[in-house]
């Protein structure tokens, strides 16, 4: 398979950028976009021109670390799929495609293909965790939850924290990423004693950093984790709640 | 040990008001408008039964709640609301849009083919449209200057109404705004579901169905009267 990319190239922060042309002839339909970039790595490479820089770590869909905007469409085109797991096979007859970084005013590019996503960290500093002295393990059966309760939780833990729902945003809101997190937390024994804190806190990292809701839903149709735009009404939900209830619950 | 944590940086200004209550303005206005054309859309069928029973509701509008309220109170009060509502709901629409803009960075992406996607994109338009359709139809219809029919009197509504809608461009006009305002509605329905944090799956169901049908119903109910004016049915 013979593959002819565009890829953006960005030497530091500063650097304006832009595309470059190459073409990798050897690919295969097993590869996954991931690894089509590290056989244009090693063919740059042996030319002595600097590699691609780009993010991965498990290449399996649990970390979140990779992500990359391919013809327009944050992580690739293959819907609801992160970039390690979208394979050639699945983009139908390619012979050319655009890869840049994700892109929203709230991931500035560092590099190449790799972007700043801390602000997504500062989120979850604000809230995204649980502030409990756990202490031993308890036994399994202490803390009763329901099955639904459970499921639901789990469901919209499986955010996997890749910013991709902010750069498919064309409003560059993270929403889609803070409600999963809200909703997530909310229907939690341990995390309901601090719902309504978690809720203003995070709530304001959101409306400072990032963008407004105005449900175009194309979050969803990028998101790895299959996070449904309910999550978006969660938390609104949780906001409104934390605000007349004023209390840290 | 001690462990070094990253703690979060400095807090950036906040944008004032933030978001999230630009939002639920917007929600909260978009309520009373669609309750506001709801109930417009039910008063302008009076049409259909003739001229004294549209010129008796049009009379009633001014004398609601007489003598507890003053002649034209509740109509006053009603236009109050609505300006302010107005005014709060397009001036949220506007600062949340070039936060929009900006939050998205200086790329832009190619858009994704899904209908969601272009009903949220209509909004500025269609809303912008809604505005000028606002100021048209109340110099046609309530003022009587500009671009009202050349035989307006004051307090004959219906009459007003039928000369309005003879002009075929005003026909038109009347009638494709109201596609827009359908539009407009069936999206803001949508997304007041998301603003005021509805979550259950039955209630987003029954409530993504009701609002179809409330555009639907408001499209009907009142492109038709231009259009069976233009076919000489209303006369
Ligand atoms: C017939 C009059 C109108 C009705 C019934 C109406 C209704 C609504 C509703 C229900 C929403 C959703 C609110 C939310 O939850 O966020 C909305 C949003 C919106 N409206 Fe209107 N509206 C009207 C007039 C206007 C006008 C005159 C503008 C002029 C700019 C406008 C611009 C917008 C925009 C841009 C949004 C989207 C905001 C966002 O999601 O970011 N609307 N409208
Ligand atoms: S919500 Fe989905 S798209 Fe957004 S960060 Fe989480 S996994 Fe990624
Ligand atoms: S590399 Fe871990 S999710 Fe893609």
């Amino acid at each position: 398979m013979r593959i002819e990319l565009e890829v953006w190239r960005q030497d530091g922060p500063q650097d304006r950028g832009r595309f470059e042309q190459y073409v990798v002839v050897d690919a295969t339909p097993e590869m996954s976009l991931l690894e089509l970039l590290d056989r244009l790595n090693d063919q740059l490479v042996e030319q002595g021109i600097e590699p691609v820089q780009f993010e991965s770590d498990c290449r399996e869909g649990v970390c979140g670390a990779c992500g990359v905007t391919v013809d327009d469409r944050p992580h690739g085109p293959v819907p609801k799929t992160p970039s390690c797991r979208q394979h050639l096979r699945a983009f139908g007859d390619v012979s050319r495609l655009r890869i840049e970084p994700l892109r929203s005013a709230a991931f500035p590019v560092i590099r190449d293909l790799v972007v700043d996503r801390t602000a997504l960290d500062r989120v979850i500093w604000a809230g995204g965790f649980v502030d409990v002295e756990t202490g031993t393990a308890p036994d399994a059966d202490d803390v009763l939850i329901t099955h639904d309760d459970a499921e639901q939780a789990l469901d919209f833990a499986a955010c996997i924290g890749c910013g991709a729902c902010v750069a498919a945003c064309p409003n560059g809101a993270a929403h889609l990423f803070a409600g999963a997190k809200l909703a997530h937390l909310a229907l939690l024994p341990h995390g309901r004693l601090e719902r309504g804190r978690r809720a203003r806190a995070l709530g304001q990292v959101l409306d400072d950093e990032f963008g407004p809701c105005s449900s175009y839903g194309e979050c969803v149709e990028v998101c790895p984790a299959g996070i449904p735009l309910a999550a978006v009404a969660a938390m609104h939900r949780e906001r409104l709640r934390g605000l007349f209830r004023g209390k840290a619950d | 040990m001690t462990v070094a944590v990253a703690g979060p940086p400095e807090a950036a200004p906040v944008p004032r008001p933030s978001t999230f209550v630009l939002k639920q303005v917007m929600a909260i206005t978009g309520v009373i408008f669609v309750g506001y054309v709801f109930v417009h859309m039910i008063g302008n069928l009076k049409v259909f039964f003739g001229a004294d029973s549209f010129n008796s509701y049009a009379h009633w509008l001014r004398e609601i709640g007489y003598p507890l309220i003053p002649h034209r109170g509740v109509l006053w009060a009603l236009r109050v609301v609505l300006v302010v509502s107005v005014v709060a709901h397009v001036w949220s629409a506007l600062v949340l849009w070039v936060r929009g803009r900006r939050a998205r960075g200086a790329h832009r992406r190619r858009r994704m083919p899904r209908l969601m996607a272009s009903g949220a994109r209509l909004m500025l338009p269609s809303g912008l449209l809604i505005l000028v359709f606002v100021g048209v139809h109340l110099l046609d219809l309530t003022i009587g200057a500009l671009v009202a029919p050349e035989t307006f009197r004051s307090g004959d509504a219906y009459q007003n109404l039928v000369a309005s809608f003879s002009r075929l461009w005003m026909a038109v006009f009347y009638s494709a705004t109201m596609v827009f305002i359908a539009a407009h509605i069936t999206h803001g329905w949508w997304t007041m579901l998301q603003d005021l944090g509805a979550t259950g799956r039955r209630f987003r169901m029954v409530w993504i169905t009701i609002g179809v049908m409330i555009a639907l119903t408001i499209l009907l109910g009142n492109a038709l009267i231009p259009v069976l004016v233009q076919l000489g049915v209303i006369a």
